[in-house]
């Protein structure tokens, strides 16, 4: 238990560091660390596959993309354009009260409905491809149009195009 | 279930055909494989479908309705489309295909029977429009549009997805009937995350549908995307997202409504307001059009405010009412900007003289937009109004007919233009296509509003 | 098909052969108009003539005992715990409505015969006033009040076109002031009318239903409904029927135009061209009238018997206002305008009062106007299209140089102060007595209202023939020369146009019994709703 807490106080550290540095790759830098910290939480959880996962695929693949993109355009210097006074207040109130109503009912929530999970293997490589090539067949089939949507895009978007618009 | 395999596999069979050069082919393929989708549809209807694959979706009549009402705003679109795409780039194909992509998404949407679908159908759907919106690559406002609707979408998918999870995390379900069930057996006593994730879920879910205060993105969208996405965001996207809401909240969160109903009618309270305060405004017709779409999101949300029986009835009459004039409005807009290279209400003026079709088929979709009796707009109103009131909700009424008020003072501004202005225009060549889809418009919304019975005994 | 639904429908069809008929045949349209107009006049003539009197035949509050009528299942709906929805095509007419759809279809004729002042785009103008047609017969026929809504707001999109496009100077703004101002009062008529709908049931079916006559019936309130007689629900903290009447009330009160709510009538008749303004002033501003006695008097009698005095008082207040204003006119076709809203007073005064005399002198003031006003625009119109110009000091001596027209000027402008012999003196006599008698017969409006009512005759003549002093009377002399030759005497069509107005004045002044014996079994029918 007391791991857990180590471990979200972490990770709640770190994602509010990534939105206060100035400096767009120390933010990134920061989320790596986040997800570091997610990784581990799903470790703590038995969600090995889950774990892995997000591992390679956001720290490994798509942060270093990010790291790569903001180096290429050379993004690196303090280019925060200065928002609005008001508009930061507006925002911190929104926020805060998202974080009033999401901590109230956490208090709220009994402390006997901590349940005790029926399926220690859960998250295990196995049952997670069971489930989803049983039950959950269809969004997983269904996620293959998003990708190929996602890809057409992709090329649609990046492709050199003869014709001026 | 067939629809939704039909359309997938239209949409590549359309990507193949872009890549073979057969341009000539892409619209009477599209535009045939969508009818083939229809009737398959529509042959579901009444079929007592059961939930399949293991209870993932659910194609009821609800869906077959909102489907068939998707596919035929779909079709109607493919058919102004005709040389449309051609102007912008060459990839007309892949275009298609992405609109397709989208619609799949939404069938997903109207039929979903688990959460995790409606998950899967809306990023189908808004990924598929996050480029569609950036079509036109060297323009600054599209591209500004397809940005904006990318980081808000994505942002709102964020509150949708953790609603989701905190909904999981109390009823353990992602499944509709689960779920209802859940809050069934506790009359009280639910677990307050469930509460969080209900909020955080209308919280997405208005952003989708563009209602107030979550409604920042909608006219910077519509307005800087190409005419004719904008006419496909603003009909198709926009009954998907209240479809997938209304059944969402019609199957499982009824029980709640003394928790959500007062949220939600602020929200609509502030929708309608927004959208026709600011419409009035406007200067340019199409950003008029974005706040009008609002507006009629806040008409919409009426329905589930006053979620019961006569509610899907309610919306599917609004629904199609406003799918046909937003058509019939994107149509000659875009016919009109072709001619005069902007879109302000000036640029409509004298067209009385030279197109008097066109500027009655626009007239009657104005009037219809108004909600003036013997359109189907009018009908649409009356239902939605008439829901509210079933449930004593007279003051939201009365908010909303001082609304429709002043609805009817910007809509006749454009009327104003046509018939009263004078200009020395030359008469707009219309493309057969143009006259075809004008003309279906023109037709169901006055035969919806003479005789509304064909669908108002559907449900 | 009956003979109420050709009557709606026959301007509709030739309204739809206009629109197809190609551009060359253009002439040709105001002939069409014309026959139909003569088609729905010899209709209406045999339904006057076939409509019977008595006992079995009182309609108001007795579905039974209307005429004519025709029903046709429209929309139904299952909405679950409230039933099905239930709106039909409903209609029939009793003593009210038959008078008036004589009327209608007379004022319309005129208004054929005057629309050959138009100029440009026949096709739309012709159309639109077909369809225009449509909805006025249909107001006056339907029985269902949905049906009735939907006719009423079909009567503002063709004005409002009519208005705007060939309409004078200011015309678009005029045009939208019309639309907004009759909108505002009609949609939250529909809330009313959506309250209606949910509290009362049809006694048959058990479904609730907008069939107006069934709301006119106590019994047929659900006990728990909103605007149930026993319920005494609030709205607002407003008891809901006093509030219900109030919102019809008004909806109305805008059409007629009762003040304050008149100010939309002078810009819209002067900004209108001829044709229109006779349609306003004939047809429009009775479609007020019939509706407060039709709906707001019959389904709330309650309330209206409360309120008699206010109403009473607006009625007065109306007939003085308008008079007032109208002495202060230079504009020939304002003064019209305003002496429509004072004369359109009386409507009021007669209703409240409540008495038979009262409300017969009401329904005849509502017809005798009809003629009258029209007769009235389309004077000044003869005027207005020789010069376009209708101040009334550019104007004078026109008496030896136009004599027929004088003629008929004056027959009007007698007719109109409300001199015995004319319609217009039996339809204010009886107003004024009912509104005299009723503080003895029922106390509803005390005695000042009717001498003050009286005074607004005086004033009446005032300007009138003030007017005709300043225009048709002393030395000849216009503002340019060239008029001289422009204005010249009345045509053969002109005539023809004028001689049945003067004769009907004439007619229903000599022998009013034609209108009263019609009428009468539904006002005493009417009567016994407020006992």
């Amino acid at each position: 238990m007391s791991l857990f807490y180590v471990v979200a106080f972490l990770s709640i550290i770190f994602a509010l560091l990534v939105i206060f540095t100035k400096n767009p790759v120390h933010s990134v830098l920061y989320l790596i660390a986040t997800f570091f910290t997610f990784t581990i939480h799903y470790i703590i959880l038995n969600a090995q596959f889950l774990a892995v996962v997000n591992f390679i695929v956001y720290m490994g693949a798509i942060m270093v993309l990010f790291l790569f993109v903001l180096m290429l355009m050379n993004l690196n210097t303090d280019t925060e354009p200065m928002k609005s006074t008001l508009l930061k207040v507006v925002g911190a109130i929104a926020g805060g009260c998202l974080l009033v109503t999401l901590v109230g009912s956490m208090k709220t929530l009994s402390s006997a409905s901590t349940t005790a999970m029926d399926n220690t293997g859960i998250g295990l490589v196995e049952n997670l491809g069971k489930v989803l090539f049983s039950d959950f067949l269809l969004p997983f089939e269904l996620s293959s149009i998003l990708l190929l949507a996602a890809m057409v895009g992709a090329v649609l978007l990046a492709k050199k195009d003869n014709k001026t618009a | 279930m067939s629809t939704l395999i039909v359309i997938s596999i239209l949409a590549i069979v359309v990507l193949y055909l872009g890549l073979f050069k057969a341009k000539q082919a892409l619209l009477p393929i599209s535009v045939l494989g969508l009818v083939a989708a229809l009737a398959l549809a529509i042959m579901e209807w009444n079929s007592n479908a059961a939930p399949i694959f293991s209870g993932m979706m659910h194609f009821d009549n609800f869906a077959v309705a909102f489907s068939s009402i998707c596919i035929i705003t779909t079709i109607l679109v493919f058919l102004l489309s005709k040389n449309y795409f051609e102007k912008i780039s060459d990839n007309v194909a892949e275009y298609y295909t992405l609109i397709l992509f989208a619609l799949s998404g939404i069938i997903v949407m109207v039929s979903y029977h688990n959460l995790s679908m409606l998950f899967v159908g809306l990023e189908i759907m808004s990924v598929s429009l996050y480029i569609l919106a950036g079509i036109k690559r060297k323009d600054f406002a599209s591209n500004e549009a397809a940005l904006k609707y990318f980081l808000m979408g994505a942002f709102s998918t964020g509150f949708l997805l953790f609603g989701i999870a905190l909904i999981y995390g109390a009823s353990k379900s992602f499944d509709l009937a689960v779920i209802a069930q859940y809050v069934i057996d506790r009359p009280t006593g639910i677990d307050p995350i469930f509460y969080v994730g209900l909020v955080l879920m209308i919280v997405g879910l208005c952003f989708k549908v563009g209602a107030a205060p979550f409604h920042f993105w909608t006219p910077d969208v519509y307005e800087g995307a190409p005419t004719l996405i904008t006419a496909f965001m603003s009909t198709v996207v926009k009954i998907a997202g209240f479809a997938a809401f209304l059944r969402l909240f019609s199957i499982c969160f009824a029980p709640l409504q003394d928790f959500w109903m007062p949220t939600l009618l602020v929200i609509t309270i502030l929708t309608l307001f927004v959208g026709n305060i600011t419409a009035l405004y406007q200067t340019n017709f199409k950003r008029m059009l974005a706040f009008s779409s609002i507006s009629h999101a806040g008409y919409m949300l009426f329905a589930i405010v006053a979620l019961g029986a006569a509610s899907t009835n309610a919306i599917f009459i609004y629904a199609a009412a406003y799918a046909v004039s937003s058509i019939t409005a994107f149509a000659v807009l875009m016919l009109v900007k072709a001619k005069t290279g902007s879109e302000n209400f000036e640029d409509f003026n004298g067209l009385a003289k030279s197109n008097p079709f066109l500027a009655f088929a626009l007239t009657v979709a104005m009037l219809s937009f108004a909600g003036i009796p013997l359109t189907a707009g009018f009908i649409g109103k009356f239902f939605v109004f008439n829901a509210a009131l079933a449930q004593y909700h007279t003051w939201l009424v009365a908010i909303a007919v001082v609304n429709a008020i002043i609805g009817v003072f910007y809509y006749f501004k454009v009327i104003v233009a046509m018939y009263f202005k004078d200009n020395q225009t030359k008469q707009i060549a219309t493309p057969a296509y143009f006259n075809f889809v004008l003309g279906v418009s023109l037709i169901i919304t006055l035969v919806l509003g003479i005789y509304p019975s064909f669908i108002t005994n559907l449900f | 098909m009956g003979l109420l639904s050709i009557l709606i429908f026959v301007p509709l069809l030739f309204g739809l052969t206009i629109l197809l008929l190609p551009k060359k045949y253009s002439q040709s349209y105001k002939y069409f108009t014309v026959a139909v107009a003569v088609i729905q006049l010899a209709i209406t003539a045999y339904l006057y003539c076939q409509f019977q009197t008595g006992a079995a035949f009182t309609g108001v509050n007795q579905l039974d005992s209307y005429q004519f009528k025709e029903y046709l299942p429209w929309i139904r709906l299952d909405i679950g715990k409230f039933g099905a929805l239930q709106i039909d095509y409903l209609l029939g007419v009793d003593g009210f409505s038959i008078p008036l759809l004589f009327l209608s279809a007379l004022v319309m004729l005129i208004a054929a015969l005057s629309s050959w002042e138009i100029k440009e785009n026949h096709k739309g103008y012709f159309s639109l006033m077909m369809l225009l047609n449509t909805a006025i017969m249909g107001v006056f026929c339907a029985l269902d009040i949905f049906l009735f809504y939907v006719f009423y707001e079909l009567m503002l999109l063709p004005l409002y076109f009519l208005i705007g496009i060939w309409g004078g100077v200011r015309r678009e703004y005029a045009a939208i002031k019309f639309f907004l101002y009759t909108l505002l009062g009609s949609v939250f008529m529909l809330l009313v009318i959506a309250g209606l709908y949910f509290s009362v049931i049809d006694p048959l079916t058990g479904n609730h239903t907008f069939n107006m006559v069934h709301m006119m019936n106590p019994q047929n309130y659900v006990p728990d409904g909103i605007f149930s007689f026993l319920a005494h629900q609030d709205i607002l903290g407003i008891p809901a029927r006093l509030l219900g009447f109030i919102v019809v009330f008004i909806a109305f009160a805008i059409k007629v135009p009762i003040v304050p709510f008149h100010t939309w009538l002078p810009d819209a008749h002067v900004e209108a061209p001829t044709p229109i303004s006779i349609i306003l002033a004939g047809v429009l501003l009775k479609v007020g009238g019939y509706g407060i006695i039709r709906i707001a008097y019959s389904i709330f009698p309650d309330v209206a018997l409360n309120l008699s005095f206010y109403i009473g008082l607006l009625g007065v207040i109306s007939i003085l206002y308008g008079a007032m204003v109208a002495l202060a006119q230079t504009d020939l076709k304002r003064l019209i305008a305003y002496s429509s809203v004072s004369h359109m007073g009386f409507v009021l005064l007669g209703l409240a009062s409540l008495t038979s005399e009262g409300i017969s002198g009401a329904m005849m003031q509502m017809i005798s106007h009809g003629f009258l006003s029209v007769m009235l625009f389309f004077i000044v119109g003869v005027v207005y299209n020789r010069v376009h110009d209708r101040y009334i000091y550019n104007f004078r001596g026109l008496a030896t140089h136009m004599p027929i027209y004088t003629g008929f000027v004056m027959i009007a402008f007698f007719a109109s102060l409300g001199l015995p012999g004319f319609s217009a003196f039996i339809a204010e006599a009886f107003s004024l007595i009912g509104a005299f008698n009723s503080e003895s017969v029922n106390g509803l409006i005390p005695r000042w209202m009717a001498i003050l009512g009286s005074f607004g005759i005086l004033l009446g003549a005032a300007y009138l023939l003030w007017t005709l002093q300043r225009m048709f009377f002393g030395q000849l002399r216009v503002k340019e020369e060239n008029w001289l030759i422009k204005l010249k005497d009345l045509n053969v069509r002109e005539i023809l146009t004028l001689v049945p107005l003067a004769f009907f004045a004439i007619l229903l002044g000599v022998i009013p019994s034609l209108v009263f014996n019609i009428i009468n079994t539904s006002v005493n029918q009417f009567i016994l709703l407020f006992t």
